[in-house]
C-alpha cells in the first residue's frame, strides 16, 4: 500500500492505496464519485475521461498512485444542482446532447477542456476535440450542437467558469 | 363516457427530457454504481476454444488465493440452463448452461466462476483455474454447416439448422417463368453487435431470512428476466425481484437472459452474500450476444419498365450454438423472411430460411433485427434493376413502391402495412437535397477524376408489433402488450409506473407527455418509474420500437380513465354532467364557466380525503392500470428514405461521407427532438455496420476482434452531420396514430453507403458491392474488380 495525497474537485484527499489500483476504481469505489464511468478499460472509449491538472486523461489506464500530488476534476466538479447547472451541462440538456447518459460525463469534461483552449470552435474543431469520446446513442449531431451552444453561452457570460 | 381532451400542450412539443439532470451531474445510478454490505465480486474463467470437451477443471490453487471465497464450476450449477424452444415444427432444442460442464461450445463461454472479496483478487485467482480442453472440430461457417458432411454442433441433432422454414406464394413459379429479366446476387452482412457503452453487469442478492432473491442487472426486459430466471434455475418467481436501474445503452444486446445473471443468482443463493459481476470489454466482445450475420442469395424478376414481379431468396443466419431467451433462434430468419420484399409491391415470393447452429458466440437482438440485412439485399437488387434497365435508382424505386391507395397492404411476406408515404418521402428527400443538381455536380466532379457516388435506400419499418406478430413467429412468449399504472396522489401529482425500460429513448419524458395532456396538468407534476419488477404490473420491456406506442398508449388510456373518474366526481359536486367537465392548466371546471370548478389538486384531495363527496360506486382512490395491445397486432409501419453522397479513395480504400440526409415518417411525433436523436443515433450505428464494425473469427473459431483497437466504433469524425426531414402519416389503428421509430435509422445505411460506393466506382468499371462492412480492404477489392471488369 502507498499513501497518496491529491486534490479531487478542489478538496485535498489523502488515502492509502494499492499501487496497482486504477485511478478510475479509486475515484468510483474509494471516493464514491461514480459519475466517472468505465467503458472499455483500455483507453479508447473516453467514458472515464477526467481532467488531470486541467488536461483530459483516461482514468482507466492510469494508476491512482500516479495522481499523487496532482489535481483531478471529475464530472461532479461541474455543478451538482440540477437547478444551477454549468453552461456546458445546460447546453447538453437543452440540445438533447445525451441519451443513455453513460458517455456524458466524459463528453462534458472533454468539452470543458476544448472550450478552455478554444472558446468559439468551428464544427470541425469540435469533432476533432471529441474524437476520443465514443457515444453509442446520439450519432453526435446533438452533441456537436450542444458544444456550439455551450460556447456561445459561456462567451455571453464572459468566459469560462 | 369519454370526456374531451383539450388542445395538446405537451404532445408534439420539443420538451426537454426530464431524465437528463441526473446524468448531467454524474448522478445516474448504474449497476456498477451499486454497493452493498458484504458484497462479493465474481470473475469468470472462459473457454479459450470454440469447441472443446472439458476434461477437468482444477480449482485447488485458485481457492487458496487471497480473498477467494469459492470457485464454482459447471458441476455446481448443473441443470441450470436456458432452453428457449420455438413452437415451429421440427425445431431442434439446445440448452445454454450457466457454466459449461461437459463441452464448451464457443470461444468465451463461461466454464468457471471465481468469487472473491475484491474484484482484483477474483481476477487474479481466475488466472489460477486450470481447465483441460480436448478440442473438437468447430463449426464456424453457417453455409458449410448446412452441408451433409459438416460436424454437428449438438450431438443427436439432424443437421445444424435449428429449423428450416419455407414459404412460397401461389403462382410464384409462373411469375418467375414469365418474367423477362432478372438480377441475382449473394449479399453478405458481417457479424457485429450493438456494443452499448456500458458493459453488462449483475448483482445476485439472496436474503436467507425472507428467501427473496434480488437480481440487479443491466437489462431492457426486467419482467421477462424474472420469468426466464425462475424457469432456468428452478426458483419460485414470487421470490424473485429484478431491478434494472439506469442502463447505459441496450440496443437489443441487453434484451436476453444471460448465463452470468443465472450464475450471480446461484452463487448468492449458495453463499448468502451479494455477488457482483461487471463485465469487461473483452468479455463483452466475446460473449454479449452478437448479431447481424446474414447471407442472402436472392433474385428479382422484372419487366422492361423495371416493375418487379417476383422475388426469390435463401436466407442463412449464423446463430451460434444456443437458442436464446426470450427470442429463440428463429427471430432473425423469420423476420428477414417477412420483411425482405420491403417497401415494394412484389406479388410473388419464394423464400427459404435457415437459422444455423455454429460455434461462434450466441446470437441475439440488435437494433433493427434482420431488417438491415433485408434492406441491404432488396435495395442492392433494386440498384441492379435500375442499372439493367438504364433507369435512375430513384425512378425504379418510385415505380415499385407501395402507394397511398394500396394501404392497408398485405405484403408478399405476409405483413400488413397499415399506412405510409414512400413516394412522398422520397420526393421530399430528393427535393431537399436537390437530387438533380447533385447528379449534375457528381458528373462535373467525375470529369475531374473524383470518385463521387450517391446511394439511396428506403424501408418500411415494422414497429410496435404485438400479439398477432409474435404468435406467427412461434415464440414461446407472445410479447403482446405493455402495461402502465397511473396513480394520482392527494396533492394531484402523477406517478406513471410502466413495464417498459428506458435507457436513452426519452420515455421518462414522452410517457409523461402522453399522460399530462389528458389531465390538463404540467409535465413537471408527472414522474415515470420503471425497471423494478416489484413496482408495476407485468409486461415485456423495451425493444422492437414498441415502448412509446404500447406503454405510451397504455399511459394515455389510463390517464383518460382517471380523467373520466375525476369528471364524475367534479360533475357530482358541481351539479353538472361529467361530459361538460373540462381539464385545462391545472383547473377542472364546467365548460364555459371556468370559475365553476376546482383546482386539480383540490379535486384529487377530495377523492382521497372526503369520501362522502365521492359519488356512490366510485372508488376512493385514483389509480388506473391499462395493458395495451396495439391493433392490428402485426405492427404499425414507419417509413423512411435515406441518401448518402460519398467519395471513395481508390488508393487507400477509404470512404468519406460528404452528405447524409433522411426523410422519416413515423406518424405524429410525441417529441420531435427525441425522434431526431433516435434517428441520428440509428444512422450512426448503421454507418458502423456499413463501414467499420465486424466481429472477425479465425478458422478455428477464435474471436480476433477483442478490443476497440480491432473492433472499430464510429466516432465524431466518422459520423457526418445528418440532415433530417419529417412527414407525419398517422397510423389508422394506434392511440394518437403514433408509430414506433427507434430502430429505423440503423436499417438503411448499409444499403445506402454500399449503393453510393458502387455508384462512385461506376466510372472505373461495373461492380456489385455485395458485402459489408466496407473496410478499406474490401473497397480495394471492389476497386480491383471494377478495373478488371473494365479491361475485359
Amino acid at each position: 500500500m502507498r499513501d497518496i495525497t491529491l486534490q479531487v474537485n478542489g478538496t485535498e484527499i489523502t488515502r492509502s492505496v494499492n499501487p496497482r489500483r486504477l485511478l478510475v476504481d479509486f475515484l468510483r469505489h474509494d471516493l464514491r464519485l461514480t459519475g466517472t464511468h468505465v467503458g472499455c478499460e483500455h483507453g479508447v472509449c473516453g467514458a472515464c475521461t477526467v481532467l488531470f491538472d486541467g488536461e483530459s486523461v483516461r482514468a482507466c489506464i492510469m494508476f491512482a498512485v500516479q495522481a499523487d500530488g496532482h489535481h483531478v476534476e471529475t464530472v461532479e466538479s461541474l455543478a451538482d444542482d440540477p437547478d444551477h447547472l454549468h453552461p456546458i451541462q445546460q447546453a447538453f440538456w437543452e440540445h438533447h446532447g445525451l441519451q443513455c447518459g453513460f458517455c456524458t460525463p466524459g463528453m462534458l469534461l472533454a468539452t470543458k477542456e476544448l472550450l478552455a483552449e478554444n472558446p468559439s470552435p468551428e464544427e470541425a474543431e469540435i469533432r476533432a476535440a471529441l474524437a476520443g469520446n465514443i457515444c453509442r446513442c446520439t450519432g453526435y449531431v446533438h452533441i456537436v450542437e450542444s458544444v456550439k451552444a455551450a460556447a456561445e453561452a459561456m462567451i455571453a457570460q464572459g468566459g469560462s467558469r | 363516457m369519454t370526456t374531451e381532451a383539450q388542445a395538446p400542450r405537451f404532445f408534439g412539443a420539443r420538451v426537454k427530457r426530464v431524465e437528463d439532470p441526473r446524468f448531467l451531474i454524474g448522478g445516474g445510478r448504474f449497476v456498477d454504481d451499486v454497493d452493498m454490505t458484504g458484497m462479493l465480486h465474481a470473475c469468470f474463467v472462459r473457454s479459450v476454444e470454440a469447441r472443446a470437451r472439458i476434461t477437468s477443471v482444477d480449482v485447488a490453487e485458485a481457492e487458496k488465493m487471497p480473498g477467494v471465497v469459492k470457485v464454482f464450476t459447471g458441476h455446481d450449477f448443473s441443470g441450470s440452463e436456458v432452453r428457449c424452444v420455438s413452437a415451429y415444427e421440427g425445431f431442434q432444442v439446445s440448452g445454454y448452461p450457466a457454466l459449461a460442464e461437459v463441452e464448451a461450445k464457443f470461444n468465451g463461454e463461461a466454464v468457471a466462476m471465481v468469487v472473491a472479496e475484491d474484484p482484483y483478487q477474483a481476477e487474479d485467482a481466475a488466472g489460477r483455474v486450470f481447465v483441460d480442453y480436448e478440442p473438437l472440430p468447430p463449426v464456424i461457417d453457417a453455409e458449410k454447416a448446412l452441408l451433409d458432411d459438416s460436424p454437428l454442433v449438438h450431438d443427436g441433432w439432424k443437421g445444424n439448422a435449428f429449423v428450416e422454414r419455407r414459404y412460397e406464394s401461389p403462382g410464384f413459379d409462373d411469375a418467375k417463368q414469365s418474367a423477362k429479366h432478372s438480377v441475382s446476387g449473394r449479399f453478405v452482412m458481417a457479424r457485429h453487435s450493438g456494443i452499448p457503452l456500458e458493459t453488462r453487469a449483475a448483482i445476485g442478492d439472496y436474503d436467507k431470512g425472507t428467501r427473496m432473491l434480488t437480481l440487479w442487472t443491466t437489462t431492457q426486459i426486467p419482467y421477462l428476466i424474472r420469468t426466464g430466471l425462475a424457469d432456468a434455475i428452478g426458483f419460485p418467481e414470487n421470490r424473485i425481484r429484478v431491478i434494472s436501474p439506469d442502463v447505459g445503452g441496450g440496443f437489443g444486446v441487453k434484451a436476453q437472459l444471460y448465463p452470468e445473471e443465472m450464475a450471480c443468482s446461484l452463487a448468492s443463493i449458495d453463499l448468502g452474500r451479494p455477488v457482483k459481476w461487471v463485465e469487461d470489454r473483452r468479455e463483452h466482445l466475446l460473449t454479449a450476444h452478437h448479431a447481424r450475420e446474414h447471407t442472402h442469395e436472392a433474385t428479382l424478376y422484372f419487366d422492361d419498365e423495371g416493375i418487379v414481379e417476383a422475388l426469390e431468396a435463401k436466407i442463412v443466419v449464423n446463430m451460434g450454438p444456443y437458442s436464446v431467451f426470450p427470442w429463440t433462434a428463429t427471430m432473425d430468419t423469420g423476420m428477414a423472411m417477412g420483411i425482405l420484399p420491403g417497401p415494394y409491391k412484389i406479388k410473388h415470393y419464394s423464400v427459404r430460411g435457415y437459422p444455423v447452429a455454429t460455434n461462434k458466440a450466441p446470437y441475439g437482438a440488435y437494433r433493427g433485427v434482420s431488417r438491415p440485412a433485408a434492406c441491404f439485399t432488396i435495395e442492392r437488387l433494386m440498384d441492379q434493376v435500375a442499372r439493367h434497365r438504364g433507369l435512375d435508382p430513384a425512378e425504379v424505386r418510385r415505380r415499385n413502391y407501395v402507394t397511398g391507395d394500396d394501404y392497408p397492404y398485405r405484403s408478399a411476406g405476409g405483413l400488413e402495412y397499415d399506412s405510409g408515404s414512400l413516394v412522398e418521402s422520397q420526393d421530399l428527400l430528393l427535393e431537399q437535397v436537390d437530387y438533380s443538381g447533385l447528379r449534375r455536380w457528381q458528373q462535373e466532379e467525375r470529369e475531374k477524376g473524383r470518385l463521387i457516388g450517391i446511394g439511396l435506400g428506403a424501408y418500411t419499418e415494422q414497429t410496435a408489433h404485438a400479439t398477432k406478430e409474435f404468435v406467427q413467429r412461434g415464440v414461446p412468449i407472445v410479447f403482446g402488450y405493455e402495461t402502465s399504472t397511473l396513480r394520482l396522489d392527494p396533492n394531484g401529482k402523477l406517478v406513471i409506473n410502466s413495464s417498459i425500460h428506458n435507457h436513452g429513448q426519452g420515455l421518462e419524458t414522452t410517457l409523461g407527455q402522453m399522460a399530462a395532456d389528458a389531465l390538463g396538468i404540467d409535465i413537471a407534476d408527472v414522474r415515470v418509474e420503471y425497471g423494478d419488477t416489484s413496482q408495476a404490473a407485468y409486461g415485456s420491456g423495451t425493444f422492437a420500437s414498441r415502448s412509446a406506442v404500447l406503454a405510451g398508449g397504455a399511459a394515455r388510456r389510463a390517464s383518460e380513465q382517471l380523467r373520466d373518474q375525476l369528471a364524475r366526481v367534479a360533475g357530482h359536486n358541481l351539479e353538472a354532467s361529467p361530459e361538460d367537465i373540462e381539464f385545462e392548466s391545472g383547473r377542472v371546471f364546467v365548460a364555459g364557466t371556468p370559475d365553476r370548478g376546482y383546482d386539480f389538486d383540490q379535486l384529487c384531495r377530495m377523492v382521497y380525503h372526503r369520501p362522502e363527496l365521492v359519488p356512490e360506486g366510485q372508488p376512493p382512490i385514483l389509480e388506473a392500470t391499462v395493458a395495451y395491445d396495439a391493433p392490428p397486432g402485426t405492427g404499425t409501419f414507419t417509413n423512411a428514405t435515406q441518401i448518402a453522397v460519398v467519395e471513395v479513395d481508390p488508393g487507400t480504400g477509404g470512404i468519406e461521407i460528404l452528405r447524409y440526409a433522411i426523410v422519416e415518417d413515423c406518424g405524429p411525433m410525441i417529441n420531435p427532438m427525441v425522434v431526431e436523436g433516435q434517428i441520428f443515433g440509428g444512422i450512426a450505428q448503421g454507418i458502423g455496420s456499413a463501414i467499420y464494425e465486424e466481429l472477425v473469427y479465425d478458422d478455428d473459431g477464435h474471436l480476433l476482434t477483442t478490443t476497440f483497437m480491432d473492433y472499430m466504433l464510429p466516432g465524431t469524425t466518422e459520423v457526418p452531420h445528418i440532415e433530417v426531414f419529417h412527414l407525419e402519416t398517422p397510423s389508422p389503428f394506434t392511440v394518437g396514430g403514433i408509430k414506433g421509430m427507434g430502430e429505423g435509422g440503423a436499417i438503411a445505411p448499409g444499403a445506402v453507403i454500399a449503393g453510393a460506393v458502387e455508384d462512385a466506382l461506376a466510372p472505373m468499371g461495373p461492380v456489385v458491392v455485395d458485402q459489408i462492412p466496407l473496410t478499406p480492404e474490401r473497397v480495394r477489392g471492389y476497386v480491383d474488380s471494377a478495373r478488371r471488369e473494365a479491361s475485359r
